[in-house]
């Protein structure tokens, strides 16, 4: 019962049968969850958020497409025309998904059809939950094989799938108290062979997240990441494993004091696990407070060996988010094996999904949006440099910079939201930093800006279109550049979640022909006017470990190098074993592409 | 009060026809398909938010606010990407209020899925006419 009514077992999490879904699982298991996921590099196109929000339409649609073909950015990659959240009628009809008949008259096949013929690629959008961000009752949830069916037959070539209104845990306009489900009761001991173990005395917490209160440990589950309080880097999940020892292996009654809560922090599901085997994976009975404890009922145990892990845990809202995006990429492949589809989650960084994101998707946002002011038909929109929430490129970017990581070719992108460059509220050398650092960082690039605004030759084409930085992007190699230096002082420059904007990073990222890309971010907003230097043997220390040998020996012991600064244009020859820039103006940035010359 | 019933009435205090409204609505992009799909359902207050914010702005022409950081004081504001903007700019223009809650301290929310009395929604409107007026 939650508040009086029952829990039914359909408005449950699906059991999980397959192991592959279980945190246990997401550094890998013997048979992927899809063999077919193919390495592809970051994504390029333009979405219809940031521009015109719900406001998007066949008109301004088609619009976009003959300035992507008139500019030519399909050259440079932006090949994917996405209508994001606002195109769909918003009940379906007759079980299925149609456009929003005002918006989209003409329907989504026929969109697609108008994005193929140009040479473009096809991209739509949902949610796991039960309906749209937007409200429209059109979620994805129980629907999934009908509407990828729809998806394939309107072949649809991407699909931005977000998380609201998700059932399972308290997402954008779901029920706070879906926290039931994310968190563990707290747990104040475990009685098991006769002996009773404290949480508190004899117990050990695993990560950061889980706490101890008084008599008992709250907090055990995972960090919800959607707001950029918390760190990415680490262990993001919380367990409390007893070392227990009993005379002699068999079957054993566990019994937990627990109490049971119904927000962050504290919940009713609960996991139990022998070393690796999950025994128990499911809701407890409410207790009057989450500090008035019970005792369970006697869940039996087997235990094979004398000495025992016995893991009290919650990884739930990582597995069951896990699950719904599974099942929808399972259906896509089911109606479309053929078919070439990028999937972009979109679950804000909630989960953690840079841990699991790897296994079913091509790339997962890390944080809450990027803007809450997005455009509309005459309306540029408004965007930031900084803020205390993630509305902002710098936002978004402290947290992706240390997320280099879970990167990469065989995983997937970690997506700092899409690009806003064109809005209003930031200036030409904030979007040049923004750019540079999305393109440094293997982000997904996907613009934002009504493209009727943009002209050859303008300063906005120039950048989007700037070849050397979306080579960067682009690179075969696939590897996220590593922050190698700050000028705030922190024990590891690559690991250490930083806020404060007012410093210098220096990024280093290898490319696929041996050279390596440079950048020196000025996160300020006034110009940094000391030298910040780098060392040849200082870049090899950080990023040698994604290099071949052959390729770390050449950058080390070469003579001459030669530094292309990727903005200007301009080279230059150096000998010198560090690289330097003397000041960088207020958010500004230097971005070189170093090659060996001898 | 229903969302057709806000419509006119939108029309209604800034001396406008309402009749046929939503074709109207619809066209200039300042209503969404749903609400005339769900035009008898009650209307809430991001939905309100959302039709005041629109019409002012493609109707009256009256431009965003640029910084809506104060809205941020909103526990909710950030719950509803689509909405967010919506609500920041009629709550920093003080058509619509925050409401106060005391859970685990005191802090302002929006309540996006709450509705209001008829009183309310008036005196919102009536706040909006206002905003016209002083732009004029």
């Amino acid at each position: 019962m939650v508040n009086g009514k029952m829990i039914m077992d359909s408005e449950r999490p699906s059991q999980i049968t397959d192991n592959r879904l279980r945190f246990d699982s997401f550094q890998g298991s013997d048979e992927p969850l899809f063999p077919s996921k193919k390495q592809r590099l970051p994504a390029m196109g333009w979405n219809s958020w940031n521009a015109f929000g719900s406001g998007n339409n066949e008109e301004l649609t088609k619009a976009m497409i003959v300035k992507i073909k008139e500019l030519g950015l399909d050259d440079f990659g932006y090949k994917y025309v996405v209508l994001d959240d606002g195109c769909y009628r918003p009940e379906r009809v007759i079980g299925h998904l149609e456009s929003d008949p005002v918006k989209f008259p003409s329907g989504f096949k026929a969109m697609a059809d108008t994005v193929h013929a140009a040479g473009l690629k096809f991209g739509m959008y949902n949610d796991i939950g039960t309906k749209l961000c937007s409200g429209a009752e059109v979620g994805i949830y129980k629907h999934e094989k009908i509407d990828c069916e729809d998806y394939i037959n309107w072949e649809i070539d991407f699909i931005k799938v977000d998380n609201c209104y998700y059932m399972w845990d308290n997402a954008t306009f779901a029920d706070p108290e879906n926290a039931i489900y994310s968190y563990a009761p707290n747990i104040r001991s475990i009685t098991i062979a006769g002996s009773t173990y404290s949480a508190v005395n004899d117990a050990d917490i695993t990560g950061t997240r889980a706490s101890v209160k008084d008599d008992y440990v709250t907090f055990i589950g995972t960090f919800d990441g959607t707001a950029p309080d918390h760190s990415p880097a680490g262990n993001r999940s919380s367990e409390l494993v007893f070392e227990v020892e009993t005379d002699e292996p068999g079957i054993y009654e566990l019994v937990i004091s627990y109490a049971t809560g119904k927000e962050e922090g504290v919940g009713r599901w609960l996991q139990i696990a022998v070393n690796s085997d999950v025994v128990f994976d499911d809701m407890l009975p409410e207790t009057e407070s989450p500090e008035s404890f019970t005792d369970s009922a006697p869940i039996k145990l087997k235990l094979v060996s004398r000495f025992n892990r016995i893991r009290i845990m919650n990884h739930r809202r990582q597995e069951n988010t896990l699950n719904s995006y599974t099942e929808i990429r399972k259906e896509l492949e089911n109606f479309g094996k053929d078919r070439d589809i990028v999937f972009s989650i979109c679950e804000w960084g909630k989960t953690q999904p840079q841990n699991w994101g790897h296994l079913v998707g091509d790339s997962w946002r890390i944080l809450n949006d990027i803007t809450f002011q997005v455009g509309a038909d005459g309306n540029n929109g408004t965007a930031a440099w900084e803020s205390d929430y993630t509305t902002s490129i710098t936002s978004q970017y402290n947290k992706a910079v240390i997320m280099d990581e879970f990167a990469g070719l065989d995983k997937g992108w970690n997506d700092p939201d899409m690009l806003v460059i064109g809005m209003d509220g930031i200036t030409e050398t904030m979007c040049k930093s923004h750019m540079a650092m999305w393109c440094m960082m293997n982000s997904p690039l996907m613009l934002g800006m009504d493209l009727r605004r943009v002209n050859k030759g303008d300063w906005m084409y120039n950048l989007i279109t700037n070849e050397d930085l979306i080579a960067l992007d682009q690179d075969l190699l696939g590897i996220q550049a590593k922050r190698i230096f700050t000028t705030i002082k922190c024990e590891d420059p690559s690991n250490e979640y930083i806020r404060d904007n007012n410093r210098v990073d220096v990024l280093a990222k290898p490319l696929d022909n041996g050279d390596v890309a440079l950048a020196f971010f000025n996160l300020k907003n006034e110009e940094h006017s000391a030298r910040i230097s780098v060392s040849v043997d200082q870049i090899i220390g950080f990023i040698s470990n994604k290099m071949s040998k052959s390729v770390v020996e050449n950058f080390k012991n070469a003579s001459s190098y030669q530094l292309k600064d990727l903005f200007t244009k301009d080279c230059k020859e150096s000998s010198d074993k560090t690289f330097s820039v003397d000041s960088i103006s207020a958010c500004d940035c230097v971005v070189y592409r170093i090659s060996l010359v001898a | 009060m229903t969302r057709e019933q806000f419509i006119k009435r939108l029309l209604e205090v800034f001396g406008e026809d309402n009749e046929d409204v939503f074709s109207k609505g619809l066209e200039n992009g300042w209503l969404e398909f749903e609400d005339k799909l769900y035009r008898d359902d009650e209307i809430n207050r991001k939905n309100i938010a959302r039709i005041i914010h629109l019409y002012l702005l493609k109707e009256k022409g009256i431009s965003d606010l640029k910084d809506i950081s104060k809205a941020a004081e909103l526990r909710d504001l950030y719950d509803c990407r689509v909405c967010a903007n919506h609500v920041a700019q009629v709550y920093l223009r003080d058509i619509m209020s925050a409401k106060e809650l005391s859970v685990n301290g005191r802090f302002l929310w929006f309540d996006l899925n709450g509705e209001d009395d008829s009183a309310a929604i008036e005196d919102y409107l009536i706040r909006a006419y206002g905003i016209t007026m002083n732009a004029q």
